[in-house]
């Protein structure tokens, strides 16, 4: 790798977890990417605030420490510190460059050309470590257990934003939409009580089953693992609870709602990666979480149907509400939710209760037991006590109001 | 005509002032102020009374949105606000020291609320800080022994903010129609 085109990689002290944050950003931005926040020990060189409540112990001890690895101090007053460049707040990008500029060169890289000229950093080289700034006790007062409780440091992880489809908002999918986007089944009527038993499907038999088995398998390995499929490869990262694929929604959807044929599963096969091989040149917006894409290729393979380990006659739990501001909504999911999350019914019993087509519990229960957020409750008393009516709020007139008001205001 | 209002609560920095402005109907009534104490370290400015949205309802009614304030000196304050309300949100900020605690805090003052009406739990700054986990979350609640909805919220995104109220109503009366 070409470290001259490189960033700097620093790691920032003294700073609470919303200046961190700050700094990384303004490092990220208006800095123009010239320095990266890592963790202290990858670091090449430190970014201390000295205005800190105790920057002169971690800068003293940093400085024991590693004394060769440069320093950068930002400080509101004028400082004077030894073999540190020190930066005046409020920090101007030019003299950030600056530094970071020099501190790259006494490192021995060569120093990224960026539009902003930067201006020389003032470097001092003779006077012993001055106190921090007078406000110092003031700081102390008011956070006093600042220097006992570890900040909770991350790295600003610069890719993780241009992560489109892992952030993007959730997909509400209407009934009107419902067959379009997810698909119907040809020969069963899924809604018809009389059918129901032939209203399954096996997810082994579709991309699910397979992407369900390499996750599992990645993750007890907590090993980057690639599941190939004839089609176009998917890379699983246990660590970050990400999935990698190169395709589009509609490609995916096609791939996903139908049965893996006879002649694509003996191509079907689960490699590890190594982690340089893996991201390496991944387009970053075509990494979605685990949990969303095993949600989604569990709707479009279920079809409204559902999972055939599931046995119709028995209720199902739901052991806590799926994160669905980051999941395909499929309808009256939110109430299947709210509903199955007081206690297990049967799939009947749900349609039944909510008034909505069952095609709708269905799909809802094959996503949530992908992710083994739903499953066949096994307890006796579940099958033994009746299941209770639900009992409507005194509010239930204002509830609907709020409710389609709030379904009306589009995001 | 009767006062209708959800309360929205959470640490300083959660989103609280953001959330109610991505569902009001009206621009939001803000009182943010210079912070001058624990606050400072978090934000430049704080909200040092109360945050203040309505939803306009069919029928000329109307939804009153009240953001607690985040600074645990206006907590006389939290009581007041609750009374009459039909549930809660509350948001958590998951770059914080430790979130669970916040958590916990939040769920033991508005303890007796949260048993008379519902709550809903939107976990912000996810996209900065990933961990812990919403699972986590689910795992932490398992112990007190509740079941509420929790959900990443990117609190300007009216979508998230939407849907978080939206599972606070249904886990109210899961019977109400789309």
């Amino acid at each position: 790798m070409d470290k001259s085109k490189s960033p700097l990689k620093v790691a920032l002290h003294g700073m609470d977890g919303r200046s961190y944050k700050m700094m990384a950003m303004y490092l990220q931005g208006p800095c123009k990417g010239v320095a990266v926040v890592v963790n202290d020990n990858n670091a090449e060189c430190d970014i201390f605030d000295a205005d800190a409540f105790n920057a002169e112990k971690l800068l003293n001890e940093r400085l024991q420490k590693s004394p060769h690895r440069p320093v950068i101090v930002i400080s509101l007053t004028d400082r004077k510190l030894e073999n540190v460049l020190y930066v005046k707040k409020p920090v101007k990008i030019e003299d950030m460059v600056a530094a970071l500029s020099q501190a790259k060169k006494s490192l021995g890289l060569p120093a990224k050309q960026t539009s902003t000229q930067p201006a020389p950093a003032t470097v001092n080289r003779s006077v012993p470590i001055t106190p921090v700034s007078t406000d110092t006790h003031k700081t102390n007062d008011i956070q006093p257990t600042a220097d006992k409780q570890a900040l909770k440091k991350f790295v600003l992880d610069t890719d993780e934003q241009k992560k489109t489809s892992k952030h993007q908002a959730a997909m509400l999918l209407s009934e009107q939409g419902f067959g379009a986007f997810i698909g119907n089944v040809v020969g069963v009527d899924v809604n018809d009580p009389k059918q129901f038993a032939k209203a399954t499907y096996n997810p082994k038999e579709y991309f699910q089953g397979y992407v369900e088995s390499a996750i599992r398998l990645s993750y007890e390995k907590a090993q980057i693992r690639q599941l190939n499929s004839g089609w176009s490869p998917l890379v699983i990262f246990p660590h970050s609870n990400e999935v990698w694929l190169d395709a589009d929604e509609k490609q995916l959807r096609a791939f996903a709602g139908l049965p893996i044929s006879s002649s694509l599963v003996g191509k079907m096969s689960i490699t590890p990666l190594s982690l340089e091989s893996a991201v390496m040149n991944e387009a970053l917006e075509k990494f979605h979480s685990v949990d969303a894409f095993l949600w989604k290729i569990a709707c479009w393979a279920s079809k409204g149907r559902y999972p055939g380990n599931i046995d119709i006659r028995h209720p199902v739990y739901l052991k806590n509400w799926p994160n669905f501001t980051r999941l395909l909504v499929t309808p009256h999911a939110l109430r299947i939710s709210a509903l199955l999350i007081q206690g297990p019914r049967t799939l009947g019993n749900i349609a039944e209760v909510l008034n909505v087509k069952p095609q709708y519990v269905f799909v809802f229960v094959s996503a949530a037991s992908s992710l083994g957020l739903a499953g066949q409750a096994k307890r006796e008393v579940d099958v033994l006590v009746h299941t209770p009516d639900i009992k409507p709020n005194k509010n239930q007139g204002l509830l609907s109001r709020i409710l389609s008001t709030l379904r009306g205001k589009k995001g | 005509m009767s006062q209708y209002k959800i309360i929205f609560t959470g640490p300083v920095g959660a989103g609280k002032t953001t959330a109610i402005n991505s569902i009001s109907d009206v621009p939001p009534i803000k009182t943010d102020a210079s912070a001058s104490d624990m606050t400072k370290s978090r934000k430049a400015s704080t909200t040092v009374a109360l945050d203040y949205g309505v939803m306009n309802l069919s029928g000329g009614e109307k939804l009153h949105l009240y953001g607690t304030p985040g600074q645990e000196r206006f907590d006389f304050m939290w009581d007041i606000l609750v009374t009459g309300g039909i549930g809660l949100v509350l948001l958590l900020d998951n770059t914080r020291a430790d979130p669970f605690q916040d958590m916990k805090f939040f769920l033991d003052t508005f303890d007796k609320f949260i048993t008379d009406t519902a709550v809903a739990i939107g976990v912000t700054q996810m996209d900065l800080s990933g961990k812990p986990t919403i699972d986590d979350y689910h795992l932490q609640l398992k112990v007190l022994g509740i079941k509420p909805p929790v959900f990443a919220v990117d609190a300007r995104v009216k979508s998230d903010v939407s849907l978080l109220v939206q599972s606070l109503l249904y886990t109210l009366d899961p019977g109400l129609e789309e």
